[in-house]
């Protein structure tokens, strides 16, 4: 990663959009969700629950947390953090949300915090969508409509098992 | 652009790795701007040194690729529909889409990339997508079709391979770095698999900077500047030749895209003497200028004759044929990627034509037709894939390709 001159960022902008970034925190814009999506159950042992991610971006001066989701498609949407317990990485909730450090970011991906999704409706196949609410402690909402992709993920994260389970778990998706 | 801020514009991408750093790498002065173009929606020139090569914004009125200058890397990916992929369903495959050509253009991850660390910025990524003319047999679309938009009636010098022609969808990637355009191809083409399979694949690559760094037209490999007769992007000539202005209204500020595979004699091109192969196209070798010329963009003459009275630009010439003044004023916007083919010790070489134009009925096929019966180069150059796509205008934050289409 380069580090860039902060000056430098606005002068990819158009020319309406010349206001310093400052002004631009101090109007508290709230958190930027992106890139988000939410993992396929084909090929789950437990296909009633998944996991959402993204990333949230905070332009503003103050930070603001993920306090909840809620998605129609599922009963349960708990936000999950992965920790280590007795020398063992296990996921649970996060106490209090998110945190979304002011000027800063928070990712939400594989093997870090996510949105769990349990007690789903339906299985999600790769190329459903899926609706999906997250409040702020800004007070403000977010709709989003998610992409369902195909993703191995480490298994026993979200669904331990006594035994580990064989290494064609870990396989990423066939290269294209 | 809309008028908030993006989180790009404000920051860059903290990866993992990087998480907690305010700002990083990925945010760059316009790449327009640092080749003192303007892509309409950059400011033109920059404030400061430019950053990095510069990534193009995904978001305007026309998907920003058609305009850009050719990437010096570049794969193309036609797609068909698998059966079960209707109206609603291409709609889910473009948002899914949008989100990693904005993701992979910013040089950050597509989400759910698998293998993250190979989205770079700085790479002037860009991401095409086009619908074939079988798109619009689906349920829903058919009364949406563009005019003209329709497979190209087989040309007498044509020996198309179907392995290289057709297709329902089109992906053009193009960037400055190889491994950022396998990269990309392999998310969108991965993440296509619910909706569409590949039907084809074609590598490509052009130079198109100059020893200095500047912007040059760039070369095939005969050796030819090859599309020195364009209109300039920018221009009123460009917007009429190349963006659509009616039909039906989802479709305004896109175009179509004629993507030619074309083989290239090579063995029996070298065997020309220089002044032959000149002739052959009506154009230096050197600068490309115009024999009747003195640099590339001057005009042609196409009444000069030498001392024994024969047409300096001879009747055949590629160039003649191809002008505009000789093609009741119908232009077309071309750009070219070089290719190679390689199976062992064999190596077939030739020319991934691409046009843009609004209408390829009205202003590709004449032109196409024209040249089948005459140009010079027939005799060096073979046409062996040939396919036909509508390139969806652009798309705004909040957007997604072909919205207006499919929603």
């Amino acid at each position: 990663m380069v580090a860039v001159a902060l000056p430098l960022l606005v002068s990819s902008c158009g020319s309406e959009e010349k206001a310093p970034v400052t002004q631009a925190a101090a109007s508290t814009p709230g958190v930027i969700v992106e890139d988000a999506w939410v993992r396929s159950t084909a090929g789950a042992k437990d296909t009633t629950m998944t996991a959402a991610f993204m990333s949230l971006t905070n332009p503003g001066d103050t930070d603001i947390k993920l306090t909840s989701a809620t998605s129609p498609a599922a009963g349960l949407v708990q936000l999950h953090e992965m920790a280590m317990k007795d020398g063992k990485m296990v996921m649970q909730e996060k106490a209090g949300g998110i945190n979304v450090p002011a000027g800063s970011h928070a990712h939400l991906a594989p093997s870090g915090d996510h949105v769990m999704l349990m007690e789903l409706k339906q299985s999600l196949k790769p190329g459903d969508e899926l609706p999906l609410t997250l409040k702020f402690s800004d007070g403000s909402t977010h709709d989003l409509t998610l992409p369902v992709k195909a993703f191995t993920e480490e298994e026993e994260h979200y669904h331990p098992t006594p035994t580990p389970t064989p290494a064609s778990s870990t396989t990423p998706t066939p290269a294209s | 652009m809309t008028g908030r801020p993006s989180r790009r514009q404000l920051f860059g991408y903290a990866g993992a790795a990087a998480a907690g750093a305010a700002i990083t790498g990925g945010v760059v002065a316009g790449d327009f701007a640092a080749l003192g173009k303007d892509n309409g929606n950059g400011n033109g020139s920059g404030n400061g040194p430019a950053v990095l090569a510069a990534d193009i914004d995904s978001y305007g009125d026309h998907q920003p690729a058609v305009a850009a200058p050719s990437p010096k890397h570049a794969e193309l990916v036609a797609l068909n529909l698998l059966g079960g992929t209707d109206k609603a369903a291409l709609g889910r495959l473009m948002r899914l889409w949008t989100a990693d050509i904005v993701a992979l253009g910013a040089g950050r991850p597509a989400p759910g990339d698998t293998a993250p660390e190979l989205a770079v910025p700085g790479v002037a990524l860009t991401v095409t997508v086009g619908l074939g003319p079988r798109i619009f047999i689906l349920p829903g679309l058919t009364s949406f079709k563009p005019g003209g938009l329709d497979d190209l009636p087989v040309m007498s010098h044509d020996r198309l391979d179907p392995a290289w022609s057709g297709g329902d969808l089109l992906l053009l990637v193009g960037a400055d770095d190889a491994v950022s355009v396998v990269h990309a191809v392999r998310r969108l083409v991965a993440d296509a698999a619910p909706f569409a399979k590949p039907a084809w694949r074609q590598t490509g690559f052009w130079n198109g900077t100059g020893p200095d760094g500047t912007p040059v037209t760039g070369r095939n490999l005969f050796g030819q500047v090859d599309g020195s007769g364009n209109p300039a992007p920018g221009t009123p000539d460009f917007d009429t030749t190349v963006w659509s202005a009616d039909g039906p209204a989802w479709f305004r500020g896109g175009t179509t895209l004629v993507v030619r595979r074309i083989r290239m004699n090579l063995d029996t091109w070298d065997e020309l003497t220089r002044s032959e192969q000149e002739r052959a196209v009506g154009r230096k070798l050197s600068n490309g200028a115009p024999l009747t010329g003195a640099t590339e963009r001057d005009e042609l003459d196409l009444e000069k004759r030498d001392a024994d009275g024969r047409l300096v630009i001879a009747e055949n010439a590629h160039a003649r044929l191809s002008h505009h003044s000789e093609n009741d004023g119908r232009r077309i916007f071309r750009k070219g990627l070089n290719y190679v083919q390689d199976t062992g010790a064999t190596r077939e070489s030739g020319l991934i034509f691409l046009s843009y134009q609004a209408d390829v009925a009205g202003q590709f096929l004449p032109l196409l037709a024209r040249l089948d019966a005459a140009d010079a180069l027939n005799e060096w150059t073979t046409t062996i894939g040939s396919a036909v796509f509508a390139i969806p205008p652009g798309f705004r934050e909040g957007g997604w390709v072909a919205r207006e289409l499919l929603e």
